[in-house]
This record gives C-alpha cells, sequence and structure tokens, in this order.
C-alpha cells in the first residue's frame, strides 16, 4: 500500500535553475495555477460583460463573496481605514480558497498544505503588519506591547508575554492552514487506501466515508480559508487601532 | 513528511506562490474589484435612498391624512353649524308666517263684523221706510179716511216714532 503522505510529494515538470535557485516549475505551482485561473476568469468574464445593478448569477456570487469579505474588513479594521486593505484581503481569501479547492480535485495538490508556502504567507502579513504599525503611529507603535489597563508594575511582566504573542500569531497562522490541510488529505488517503485494498464486502465502508470527508474537505477548505483571512484583518486592525 | 523533507523544491513554492499572489492581487485589484466594489456601493446607497424616500413619502402622507382628518373635522363642524342656523331660520320663519296668518285671520274676522253690521244698519233703514208705507197703508184702510196733509205727516211721523221706539225697546231687551 502507498503511503498516504506519498500524495504530498512534488514532482518537479519544467525544471529552472536561476544562478543557485530553484525555481523550477511543479504539479504543485501548476494545480495552484489552475485554481487561480479559474477565479480570474471567473471576475474577467463578469467584468467583461459588464457590471449590471440586477446582477445575474455568477455576478452575484462574486458580489456576496467580496461583500462579505468587505464587511470582514470593516468589521475588524474600520470602515476608513479599512477601505484601502479590502483588495488585499479580498485577494488573500480567494487565493487561499482556490489552493484550498483545486487541491481536493484528484490527481492535483493542494500548495496551501506546504507550510513553507503558508509559513511565507503567514510572515509576509506579519512584516506587513509591523510596517503599517510602525507608518502609522511611529515610536508609539510599541505601545501594542502594553495592553490598556495594565498596572505599571506589570509592564516589565507584560511586555515579553505580548512579544510571545505578537510572535505566536504568524506561527499559528501558518501552521494552522497548513495542519489543516495536510491532515484532511491524509485522512482522505488513507481511508481511500483501505477502500481500495480490502476486499469488496468491508470497502464500501471506508469509501463511504471518503465522500463524506469530502464533503467535510470541502467546508473546511471555505472555513480555513474564511479564518486565515478574518486573522489577517484582526491582525491589521490591531495595529491600526492600537488596542 | 514531504512538506519538511523536500527541502530542494522549497524556494520554487514560495517564489511561484508569492508571483502567484502578487499576479492575482494585481490583475484582481486593477480589473475586477473597482467596477464591482462600485456597483455594490452604488446599490447599497439606491437602496439607503430608496428607503429614505419611501419613509420622507409615508411621513408626508401621514401628514396629509392628519391634515385632511382635520379639514373633514372643521367641514363637519360648520355642516352641522349651517344645519342648526338653517333649522332656527325655518322655525322662525314658521312662527312668522303663523302669526302673520293670525293677523289676517283677525282682520278678516274683525271686516266681516263690520260689513255685517252695515249690512244690519241698511236692514234697518230699509225696514224703517217699509214700515212708514205700510203704517201709512194700513191706517189709511183702518181710518177709511183721507186725510189731509197736515194731518198725514204727522201721523206717520207718529206711527213711526212708535215703531223705532218700539224696535229699540225691543233690541235693548
Amino acid at each position: 500500500m502507498e503511503s498516504p503522505l506519498h500524495h504530498f510529494e512534488v514532482h518537479t515538470l519544467i525544471p529552472i535553475h536561476i544562478g543557485g535557485l530553484d525555481l523550477s516549475i511543479n504539479n504543485a505551482v501548476v494545480a495552484m495555477w489552475v485554481g487561480l485561473a479559474i477565479i480570474v476568469g471567473a471576475f474577467m468574464l463578469v467584468v467583461s460583460r459588464g457590471i449590471s445593478p440586477i446582477p445575474g448569477k455568477l455576478q452575484s456570487i462574486l458580489e456576496i463573496a467580496l461583500e462579505f469579505i468587505r464587511n470582514l474588513v470593516f468589521e475588524f479594521i474600520g470602515e476608513e481605514e479599512g477601505k484601502k486593505y479590502v483588495p488585499f484581503i479580498a485577494s488573500l481569501f480567494l487565493f487561499i480558497l482556490a489552493c484550498n479547492l483545486i487541491g481536493l480535485v484528484p490527481g492535483s495538490y493542494t500548495i496551501t498544505s506546504q507550510v513553507v508556502v503558508t509559513g511565507t504567507f503567514a510572515c509576509g502579513i506579519f512584516i506587513m503588519t509591523l510596517v503599517i504599525g510602525f507608518s502609522k503611529h511611529g515610536m508609539g507603535f510599541f505601545g501594542i506591547l502594553v495592553p490598556p489597563g495594565v498596572p505599571k508594575i506589570m509592564i516589565p511582566l507584560m511586555v515579553p508575554i505580548e512579544i510571545v504573542s505578537m510572535l505566536a500569531r504568524p506561527i499559528s497562522l501558518a501552521v494552522r492552514l497548513f495542519a489543516n490541510m495536510t491532515a484532511g488529505h491524509t485522512i482522505l488517503a488513507v481511508l481511500f487506501g483501505l477502500a481500495m485494498t480490502s476486499p469488496l464486502w468491508v470497502s464500501w465502508m471506508p469509501f463511504g466515508f471518503t465522500v463524506v470527508i469530502n464533503g467535510l474537505e470541502i467546508a473546511i477548505a471555505f472555513i480555513q480559508a474564511y479564518i486565515f483571512t478574518t486573522l489577517t484583518c484582526v491582525y491589521i486592525g490591531d495595529v491600526v487601532k492600537l488596542h | 513528511m514531504p512538506q519538511f523533507e523536500q527541502v530542494s523544491v522549497f524556494g520554487s513554492l514560495i517564489f511561484w506562490s508569492l508571483i502567484s499572489f502578487g499576479l492575482l492581487f494585481f490583475i484582481l485589484k486593477k480589473f475586477a474589484f473597482p467596477p464591482i466594489l462600485e456597483a455594490l456601493e452604488e446599490r447599497e446607497k439606491k437602496i439607503r435612498s430608496d428607503i429614505e424616500n419611501s419613509e420622507k413619502l409615508k411621513e408626508e402622507a401621514q401628514e396629509i391624512k392628519k391634515e385632511l382628518e382635520e379639514t373633514l373635522k372643521a367641514a363637519r363642524g360648520k355642516a352641522e353649524t349651517i344645519l342648526q342656523l338653517a333649522h332656527d331660520e325655518g322655525k322662525k320663519l314658521q312662527e312668522k308666517s303663523l302669526q302673520e296668518t293670525e293677523a289676517k285671520v283677525r282682520q278678516i274676522q274683525k271686516d266681516a263684523e263690520q260689513e255685517i253690521q252695515s249690512s244690519r244698519n241698511k236692514l234697518l233703514q230699509e225696514i224703517r221706510s217699509y214700515t212708514a208705507a205700510l203704517t201709512i197703508a194700513s191706517t189709511e184702510k183702518f181710518l177709511k179716511k183721507v186725510l189731509d196733509d197736515a194731518d198725514k205727516k204727522r201721523l206717520v211721523e207718529e206711527s213711526i216714532e212708535q215703531v223705532i221706539e218700539e224696535l229699540e225697546k225691543r233690541q235693548n231687551n
């Protein structure tokens, strides 16, 4: 029986080496591109048709998605400040959602199950929040390390705790998405492996489970994309409002 | 776990995912999001203004209704006053015409009484003249003698006086 982790292996399709860097195009990257192409295609189709005041089906779906993200941003960052972050947060949500969903197609790859990818995004967001914080509040941004209402005597204790909690944010953000995607796909692989190897009178059971878990995985794809973007909003909102 | 072991692909995964995300962000931000977000905002604005308008219209309608009701109430009051006035006027008119009729009737009665009185007087005059002739005739016959004019006259006067006295006596009785 094949290892259930086997399908997390990346296979190089087009080798590209620039300098000492390996920038080969592999199956994970191609799967990601397919997912993103669907997103871009859907948006371009709607925009090229012209935005009508009475939306069609596809326009409705995209509008609902955008409105949902916009409200999310407004809720956590604020309406005035949040407006300029809407395109970024929406792109982030759609990127993660597309990568999560395209991974559920058999034979493709879930690039969000790669901890380096989720880590890159989480670190990027963390650095972005720091940049926003310092550019907005200057040195006053260090005030984020002292929660409001803390007695002065507690400050030496609170600052290290806050630093740890700040640093934990990108790690938890990266690991949550990566672990969820990996776990889901591993369970699917294990169940499907059981279904393929067991005799027919048993195999219907694990196969049935794969169907159910697949449905669950679709929900998880949405939920994880939602959590990732919500937390991004919360982090940006924190540094914008400084508590 | 391949995600931790395949270190060689990390570079390309990071590179391509960042590039792809950047491209997605650029394309969507430049071409897709602005018209859709604008449409959303416009629709929200339209719905908000429509609701506000309808609320304003509702308030106006209620005001108009109130005004109409007040006008109706005033008109009803006025109508009642007019009705009352007409009623009073009618009553007055009725009384007046009744009084007039009564006065007329009284006048007619008076006139009739007067006429009766004058007729009676006339009648009495006539009776007097007939009685004179009758007395003369009967006296002539009774005496079977022609009297001279002086006697005639004296006798006539006497008998007339007598008759009148008799009549007056009767009348007084």
